[in-house]
């Protein structure tokens, strides 16, 4: 690799091509392959866990048991639905994002430990089978959290679940180690700590909590594999056990674990945000450490998912912390929006989902607020307001912002844009279908409905029929991403190294990067955000120059042959071409 | 773990991959503290709700093997240093002899805890005590930890002798021994657990 890139180090490129299908499928310790690898494993679950999804929605038309004809067959669904989308999706999904995206960020060839990397992978695709193999034997019934002694009563698929989850946990700690050593070893020179990209921060404040928080899991599941199989009573009380222990043990590890699943989010929308409305980061240093505290403060407020079942005298201190998380969140929201205020916003689908992000994400941790306050979630607990609450931050939180960045970074890992056409259907498909489902769950919560039953009272009959629509409505627009995805493949135009004049190294290569990522030794632009001024637009024409959107169009007979000019689909005018880039900086 | 030799002319220098495999041990190892934090205030918490249960414990226990056990711990980390200085001193046969040594001991250590047990099964402290014995809910605590530990300890002594064929092949000298040195961290790590746990179970 060293070799090549002397001679043509002046020509232009548009893309190293793309590796074989092949590649894909086997060991690789290139953190590209296996940042897709995670993707697709992740997307193959999401699907699953989608049509769980819909599966329940569907038995929810009814307030009685039919479509299912068990509740134990319902209760399972929802517990794969859970376990699923939290540990096969969104986590993996982290995985995805993190190793494509962080190290070109930061300009390293590899993560500091590519076989590592490969390892932690390689145990995801045997453990979400594990899980599912659990239908076999009787699936895991006792939800996400299985909480004993429901968790200890069910089949042997609980204890696959178990174990499922065990090895799901090693594999994310041992990406999270990677992450954090590439992340604060591995930068190159001029890029210090307070210069490196946004993404970068969540991931490191992510990596932080799965190394500190994963292994309570750990501890909670092996002790609770043992009580299946050795013959202990850790958690069985009627022999010294101690179901609080669970409770107590499980939330300081999943609590935590929500910061998990949203950080890598907002990271993702802060580079979306700013480089979208061509704006610098507003308060960088803010959001960078706001997300280091919300990593902190995370692990103080674990009991408030208990406050029914905890000694009352700590209902308060928890409610307090709770209360605190809202701070940093907050400091993010308003550098958010101070960020796109005043900016040549580009209505792109990554823009799209990431301003979804910032309105679903609210009303996601407003509700926070409210279950947070003691007694008014001692009215909510285990409602549909919970439910609803849960799916507003991880969903409108977590999951839109995967979205905004499966939109900012595809052309960069397929070197072909998206159907923009296509993307905005998902985005408002999506974004409707996802209030429509939600929103009617809070009023049925606040009406007394208990979650995780099939039935309920007859009187709530018009909310859940609202839901399920709604649900419908948001899995059709899950069609609509997946056909754009292949679309994009066959069909998309050819998206150069830098379709969105980004400041950020992962862009200063081609689209797909080489197997080593650069052709040279990358500089970092001293300040990644600052766009609109003069130096990042001659940097960005010159980027433009090296790294072509197109020479030759070889298969789409969308782009203009030999055009430097070409336009990705639906994109406002400039986005892509260097002559027009005047216009939108 | 990882070495990068296909990037060597791209990614870190050994020096720099040498730091970062160094502080990812840490980090793996901040995990493992975390784990086994779970166990011990598991333990500890018992421990102090049920001090009767300790009590009739002990007396069918001594504290002779134990100590000694803890002693020859010790002394395995104390091996483990000095092959690390051999190896900076560039004696490759002294680091043999030294992690040969650390393996040694930490298999003698394994055996005396499996003696340990035994004796304690003899004596009707088993993993599944139920209400009904008046070691009621102590096997549980007190096994899973140790075990948990002696498991480390055996992974060591695998790693032990991992690294002891390495030196045989000629792998460490003296500007590469972080093979060496992660293997220390590792092992230290495992004395330092054993130290908490033999204070806590045995002594207060």
């Amino acid at each position: 690799m060293a070799t090549a890139s002397l001679p043509i180090r002046q020509e232009p490129r548009i893309s190293a091509g793309l590796p074989r299908v092949g590649e894909f499928m086997r060991w690789s310790v290139d953190h590209k392959i296996i940042g897709v690898q995670y993707m697709v494993v992740a997307l193959s679950f999401f699907f699953i866990g989608g049509i769980l999804a819909m599966l329940m929605r569907w038995e929810l038309l009814t307030p009685d048991v039919d479509f299912f004809g068990d509740g134990a067959v319902y209760n399972s669904a929802m517990t794969m639905h859970g376990t699923i989308m939290i540990f096969l999706w969104v986590i993996p999904m982290i995985g995805a994002m993190g190793n494509y995206v962080v190290p070109l960020q930061i300009g390293a060839r590899d993560m500091a430990f590519p076989w590592l990397n490969a390892f932690a992978f390689w145990i995801i695709p045997p453990a979400g089978i594990l899980m599912l193999l659990g239908w076999l034997v009787g699936p895991a019934e006792a939800g996400w959290t299985s909480y004993p002694p429901l968790s200890l009563l069910g089949h042997d698929g609980q204890l696959l679940w178990a174990v499922s989850l065990h090895l799901l946990g090693i594999s994310s700690i041992l990406g999270a180690i990677n992450f954090i050593v590439t992340i604060l070893n591995m930068r190159p020179e001029g890029m210090p700590l307070f210069r490196m990209p946004l993404l970068c921060w969540a991931v490191l404040a992510t990596a932080l909590i799965i190394v500190l928080a994963t292994p309570f899991l750990a501890g909670a599941l092996t002790l609770l594999i043992l009580d299946m199989v050795a013959g202990t009573s850790f958690f069985i009380a009627a022999q010294g056990g101690d179901v609080l222990l669970w409770q107590n043990v499980f939330w300081f590890y999943s609590h935590p674990a929500v910061y998990i699943m949203v950080l890598p989010s907002m990271g993702i929308i802060s580079e979306v945000l700013s480089v979208h409305s061509r704006k610098p980061v507003f308060g960088y240093r803010m959001i960078a450490l706001s997300s280091m505290s919300i990593a902190l403060v995370g692990f103080t407020v674990w009991a408030h998912h208990m406050f029914t079942s905890l000694t009352p005298e700590l209902r308060i201190p928890f409610m307090i912390t709770s209360m605190i998380i809202a701070v940093p969140t907050g400091i993010k929201i308003f550098s958010w929006l101070a960020t796109i205020w005043g900016g040549k916003i580009h209505f792109t689908s990554a823009m799209n989902f990431a301003l979804g992000f910032l309105s679903l994400f609210l009303i996601g941790g407003l509700t926070g607020v409210i279950v947070g306050s003691v007694p008014v979630d001692i009215h909510l607990h285990d409602t549909y307001f919970v439910v609803s609450h849960f799916h507003f931050t991880l969903y409108g939180g977590g999951v839109m912002g995967l979205f905004a960045g499966v939109y900012h970074w595809w052309p960069k890992i397929t070197g072909r844009m998206l159907n923009e056409g296509l993307g905005r259907w998902h985005f408002w498909l999506t974004f409707i279908g996802f209030l429509w489902t939600f929103l009617p769950q809070q009023i049925a919560g606040m009406m007394g409905m208990p979650r995780r039953v099939a039935t309920y009272d007859p009187s709530l009959l018009i909310y859940n029929q609202l839901s399920s629509l709604g649900a419908f409505v948001l899995g059709a627009s899950a069609l609509f991403f997946f056909y754009n995805l292949g679309w994009s493949l066959a069909r998309g135009r050819v998206a150069g190294g830098n379709p969105w004049r980004a400041l950020t190294l992962e862009w200063a290569t081609t689209s797909p990067p080489p197997p080593l990522n650069f052709y040279e030794d990358p500089v970092p632009y001293p300040n990644p955000y600052g766009y609109g001024s003069d130096a990042a637009r001659e940097y960005l024409d010159e980027q433009q120059r090296r790294f072509p959107a197109a020479l030759e169009a070889p298969t789409d007979e969308g782009s203009t042959s030999a055009s430097l000019a070409t336009q990705p689909a639906g994109t406002s005018a400039g986005s892509s071409a260097g002559t027009s880039a005047g216009q939108q900086q | 773990m990882a070495e990068a030799t296909a990037h060597a002319h791209h990614g870190p220098s050994p020096q720099e991959q040498a730091e970062n495999i160094k502080f990812g041990v840490w980090l793996y190892l901040a995990s493992e503290v975390i784990i086994f934090s779970v166990f011990i205030t598991i333990y500890a918490m018992f421990r102090a709700q049920n001090p009767d249960t300790v009590f009739h414990v002990r007396e069918e226990l001594g504290i002779a093997l134990v100590s000694f056990n803890t002693f020859l711990l010790l002394t395995s980390s104390w091996a483990m240093v000095m092959g690390l200085r051999a190896i900076q001193a560039g004696k490759q046969r002294a680091l043999m002899a030294w992690i040969g040594l650390t393996a040694l001991l930490g298999t003698a250590f394994v055996g005396l805890q499996y003696v340990e047990y035994t004796e304690l099964a003899h004596a009707g402290v088993a993993i599944n005590n139920t209400n009904a014995s008046v070691f009621a809910g102590f096997g549980m605590r007190f096994y899973t930890p140790t075990a948990f530990h002696g498991a480390h300890v055996i992974i060591g002594v695998i790693w032990a002798l991992w690294v002891v064929w390495r030196a045989w092949k000629g792998r460490y000298s003296t500007e590469n021994y972080v093979g060496v040195e992660t293997f220390g961290l590792y092992w230290h790590f495992v004395d330092v657990v054993w130290i908490l746990l033999f204070t806590l179970i045995y002594l207060v």
